[in-house]
């Protein structure tokens, strides 16, 4: 049995090898219109496209992983993908636990969303359901700023989220704006942005590895690229329509 | 998909029709049916695992020496007792990491290991990366492990079960040992094992809901992929949580299942009596 293990893992080994330069990117698939699965059933998005473009430009052979947000930084450090794009935000918690490329969005407001007419006070809130995707930067936020008068309920998917909104479950949702604009602005009228902005966390960017220095080299210079040269400017016209043209990273 | 449909014929159908056709033959759908093979597959290379640890396990609490009797009943008993789905999440990431063990020896230098200190794996190199296909194959593994315990007991009562009349008469016939236990202890024991096994059988299809827990993208995880709600347009269709309609299609799919597994083992038991008396009964 052990000989056969020795053999099975020494040719997974020469075949990790021989593929170098495959990069696996992690990806949630459930938030759109960062990444989702369209009707054909494939990943599709804002950072499906983009990262596709920065492969091509990296010399990469990249497949996705789809992977549930929550385990998804656990998952990179053990091996299950090597890149994540996820609209993670750059975090200095996050920091601790893994690397962050240079960002490809914008810091980007979170928003608060209730049904149309509901009243809140955001300087004196109690008692209210806020409802919020678990271990993001909107629930640490929610967390640290409402958690003593009010309930916080964290739901798997951000879409979970608005189900629960929608239901009557939960008064008042928190999360980014680049994903809420075309959700209220498709809600026709049920969904209204209420209360202030709140800007936190540092842009979305790819999630490594700390030991990958070399991936995180390699992509910062085809994120750099792309920012240049305003690829990265159109893709986010182009999938975020309510953030009109830029210019967002060219000069 | 409903592109190959000729005009008069979607006329026919009507416009709301189609579209609910449509919708549900678009490829998240068609991915969705495309699914049941790893079900299908897990179930039926599950149940040659289980047959082959079953048949282990059985010889082994039937043995003449000790130890060996020991090593198959601790196993029956221990492996009977731990629920199937923290079985089904022990056994692969243990396996996992026991590869991941093995080949750190091997690959990691002592820079690399610094490197990655108080992580897993203790060296990137030894990343042991498992796909769709190599989960689905350890989920086959640990069914196997988990319901051989299952079918060790119901083929070593069976064994039993055997009358003795019919080994003491194949022996006054002159045959050999092996002679009796194969033309005739073990041919006639599939009439008593195979209720047991039916059982077994349906517990292990009912198992391969679990698939989903090691990220294979089988029915279950598909089904909640489809029902999970969806607020944005450009992602396709918006609507709310539809996730218990989709679980109620599985409700349905499982039962049907198992009422076909039940109609193919009614037939096997004929099969397996031919020429008895118990099939007669």
């Amino acid at each position: 049995m052990k000989t056969l293990i020795l053999a099975a893992a020494a040719t997974l080994a020469l075949a990790g090898t021989a593929q170098a330069q495959t990069v696996r990117l992690g990806t949630e698939g459930a938030y759109p219109p960062w990444n989702f699965l369209d009707d054909q059933g494939e990943v599709a998005g804002f950072e499906i496209e983009l990262g596709n473009e920065l492969c091509e430009r990296a010399g990469f052979e990249c497949t996705w992983v789809t992977n549930e947000w929550d385990t998804i930084i656990p998952n990179l450090q053990a091996g299950n993908f090597d890149a994540i794009m996820a609209g993670m935000s750059i975090t200095d918690e996050r920091k601790e636990s893994i690397d962050f490329s240079e960002n490809y969005f914008p810091p980007d407001p979170s928003m608060y969303v209730a049904t149309a007419g509901t009243e809140l006070d955001f300087d004196n809130l109690s008692g209210a359901r806020i409802g919020v995707q678990g271990a993001t930067i909107q629930a640490a936020h929610v967390e640290a700023t409402f958690a003593d008068d009010n309930t916080v309920l964290s739901f798997e998917t951000a879409d979970q989220a608005l189900a629960d909104l929608n239901a009557g479950n939960v008064d008042v949702i928190l999360a980014d704006g680049s994903y809420l604009q075309e959700v209220v602005s498709g809600s026709g009228g049920a969904l209204e942005i209420v209360g202030p902005e709140v800007m936190i966390g540092g842009g979305v960017g790819i999630g490594l590895r700390k030991a990958d220095d070399d991936l995180e080299e390699k992509f910062n210079a085809v994120i750099a690229e792309a920012k240049a040269d305003g690829t990265i400017d159109a893709l986010i016209t182009k999938w975020f329509p309510e953030k009109g043209d830029g210019p967002f990273f060219t000069e | 998909m409903l592109e190959i449909l000729p005009e008069w014929m979607k006329d026919g159908i009507g416009d709301d029709l189609l579209f609910w056709l449509g919708y549900f033959t678009n490829g998240k759908h068609l991915a969705w049916y495309a699914s049941v093979q790893y079900t299908l597959l897990a179930a039926v290379l599950g149940a040659a695992f289980a047959l082959l640890f079953g048949l282990g396990g059985a010889t082994l609490k039937n043995s003449r020496w000790l130890p060996l009797r020991l090593i198959g009943s601790g196993y029956t008993n221990m492996v009977r007792g731990v629920p199937d789905v923290l079985f089904f999440l022990f056994f692969p990431l243990a396996f996992e990491q026991l590869v991941e063990l093995i080949r750190a020896q091997a690959v990691c230098t002592p820079e690399t290991l610094a490197d990655n200190a108080g992580r897993w794996p203790p060296c990137d190199a030894a990343n042991w990366y498992l796909g769709t296909n190599e989960y689905l194959l350890l989920a086959c593994v640990s069914l196997g492990i988990v319901y051989g315990a299952f079918t060790a007991n119901v083929i070593h009562g069976a064994m039993r079960s055997v009358p003795r009349g019919q080994l003491e008469a194949a022996r006054a016939f002159g045959m050999s040992t092996s002679q009796v236990l194969w033309r005739i202890h073990i041919r006639q024991m599939w009439v008593y094992a195979l209720p047991g096994l039916s059982n077994c059988w349906m517990l292990l299809i009912k198992s391969t809901a679990l698939l989903s827990l090691l990220q294979i993208a089988d029915i279950v995880l598909w089904a909640d992929r489809l029902g999970a709600p969806n607020y944005t347009p450009t992602a396709g269709l918006v609507h709310p949580d539809w996730r218990w309609q989709y679980y109620l299609v599985l409700l349905v799919f499982y039962i049907l299942l198992t009422f076909v597994s039940e109609k193919v083992f009614a037939g096997l038991m004929r099969w397996a009596g031919r020429g008895t008396l118990v099939a007669r009964s």
